[in-house]
């Protein structure tokens, strides 16, 4: 235990020493030449922040018909350089009030409520139970239409007895996407497999289709992100005299593209 | 007669007057040529294009350090980590850790007894998590050879999840939560500095009970 202490110290210790190094600009031929994108602020004053978010104290400003150079961004904020040289962080909002070198707004895509509406592609991971026990899922869809889209999941469901897993295919259909809670339905099927825990007895795996259909409701958070809740009915396909049936509710967090 | 040597002597004056208006006035019409440029730049105002600008949301990271397995001893940790931030304050992050469970005091007194074997020794979690930046702020270091002082940008934040953890030939439902000091080296590589409960249902040892692991772990991360 002490060993491993201390090595955990020493590497602390390493990665504390490191850091003075690395804090130089050496790394400043990553930021390719090519990069002009250049805007004018066009408000009285814009503020330069010393790190990516509200919290960071503002360190400059600058004023109104000063350029600046888009260096890179950060969730909703961008790394800028003054003709000076000096650099910050400039919120998103504040760069949408600035022009650039045609003397229009700048434009730049903040995800939105209307991107929300219009997406491709959505992920997401989740959790809930599948049959009063643990499941966590994650997904990956891709819209077709506004209202058609098509899933691929997997699954894990964690009991006391056995380990499920999960993949499904589904289809999606969303009758209102115009809405900020907008209920959908779908339909899939796909494969389970058990594995029953073998502490006591070891039984083989087995894999068996199954079929499922739910409803769930999406509600749109902010930028690009929502929550997603849904609940599925379950039929697997064994070989005995009957099938099993099993209901499941998933609630999670989604992501947009 | 006088007059006469006088001119004579003025007549330099004179030209040189003469000779310096006449520069002026093609230094003038020198200047009204500059106003357009014998070569006219073929520059044309450009929009800003978006797609140029390098984006940073993702963060890809590797950990090590120690997890006390309950009932197991305590052992040297390794893992990856994936976060994507949402916004300023939160991010979603993804976890794979391992590690190997030591023995019991049982095994340990007993001799020769095993309770496991070495591979439901083996220690493995995922989870996925859900984190909030609370506490962002800046760090100053004091070099230790320049002398000269840095800033550096953190974040303290908080960090809950679920996931799975296979260990003793049973994979359990996991529970996590803990927090995390990140210090931002510069604007791509951070380090972190992370204290996290995993706790879990477990009957290993017969009857099923909560186990709880602590992990203190640090770390590296590249942001891209």
């Amino acid at each position: 235990m002490i060993k491993l202490l201390q090595r955990s110290i020493c590497l602390l210790l390493f990665s504390m020493l490191s850091l003075e190094a690395a804090a130089d600009d050496w790394w400043k031929f990553w930021v390719a030449d090519s990069n002009t994108q250049q805007v004018r602020v066009a408000e009285p004053f814009i503020d330069f922040r010393s790190g990516p978010a509200q919290g960071f104290p503002v360190i400059h400003t600058s004023e109104k018909g000063e350029w600046l150079t888009l260096l890179k961004r950060k969730t909703d904020w961008m790394k800028v350089s003054d003709a000076k040289g000096r650099l910050g962080w400039v919120s998103i909002d504040d760069l949408l009030l600035t022009e650039d070198a045609t003397g229009d707004t700048v434009s730049i895509t903040e995800p939105r409520f209307d991107d929300f509406r219009t997406r491709r592609w959505e992920s997401g991971l989740q959790m809930g139970e599948f049959d009063s026990t643990a499941v966590n899922s994650g997904y990956l869809g891709y819209w077709m239409t506004a209202n058609l889209s098509a899933e691929l999941s997997v699954s894990q469901i964690l009991g006391n007895s056995s380990e499920i897993q999960m993949l499904s295919a589904a289809l999606v259909h969303q009758p209102f996407p115009q809405w900020r809670f907008s209920p959908f339905f779908r339909i899939g099927g796909g494969q389970i497999k058990i594995k029953p825990k073998a502490t006591l007895l070891s039984v083989d795996n087995s894999i068996n289709s199954m079929a499922h259909a739910g409803i769930g409701m999406r509600c749109y958070v902010s930028d690009r992100f929502f929550v997603r809740l849904e609940v599925n009915d379950y039929k697997v396909f064994t070989n005995e005299e009957s099938n099993e049936e099993a209901t499941e509710w998933k609630l999670g967090l989604s992501v947009f593209f | 007669m006088e007059i006469r040597t006088k001119r004579i002597f003025l007549m330099p004056h004179l030209c040189r007057g003469v000779l310096s208006f006449f520069l002026a006035i093609g230094a003038m019409a020198a200047s009204a040529e500059e106003v357009k440029p014998l070569i006219e730049p073929d520059v044309r105002p450009q929009k800003v294009d978006e797609s140029l600008i390098d984006t940073e949301n993702f963060e890809l990271g590797v950990f090590g350090g120690v997890i006390n397995i309950e009932d197991f001893e305590s052992s040297m940790l390794y893992g990856v980590r994936v976060a994507y931030h949402l916004t300023e304050s939160f991010f979603l992050e993804a976890n794979l850790g391992l590690a190997e469970g030591g023995e019991t005091s049982f095994e340990k007194l007993a001799g020769n007894v095993e309770l496991l074997s070495d591979e439901d020794r083996e220690y493995r979690f995922y989870n996925v998590a859900f984190g909030y930046n609370i506490l962002p702020g800046e760090a100053f270091l004091k070099g230790p050879f320049s002398g000269d002082t840095y800033a550096f940008n953190t974040n303290f934040y908080l960090i809950g999840g679920a996931g799975a953890t296979d260990f003793a030939g049973d994979n359990r439902f996991t529970a996590m939560a803990g927090a995390g000091y990140q210090v931002l080296v510069n604007d791509w590589l951070a380090m972190h500095v992370t204290f996290r409960e995993h706790f879990y249902d477990i009957d290993v040892l017969g009857e099923t009970k909560t186990s709880m692991n602590t992990e203190l772990s640090t770390g590296l991360s590249f942001f891209f």
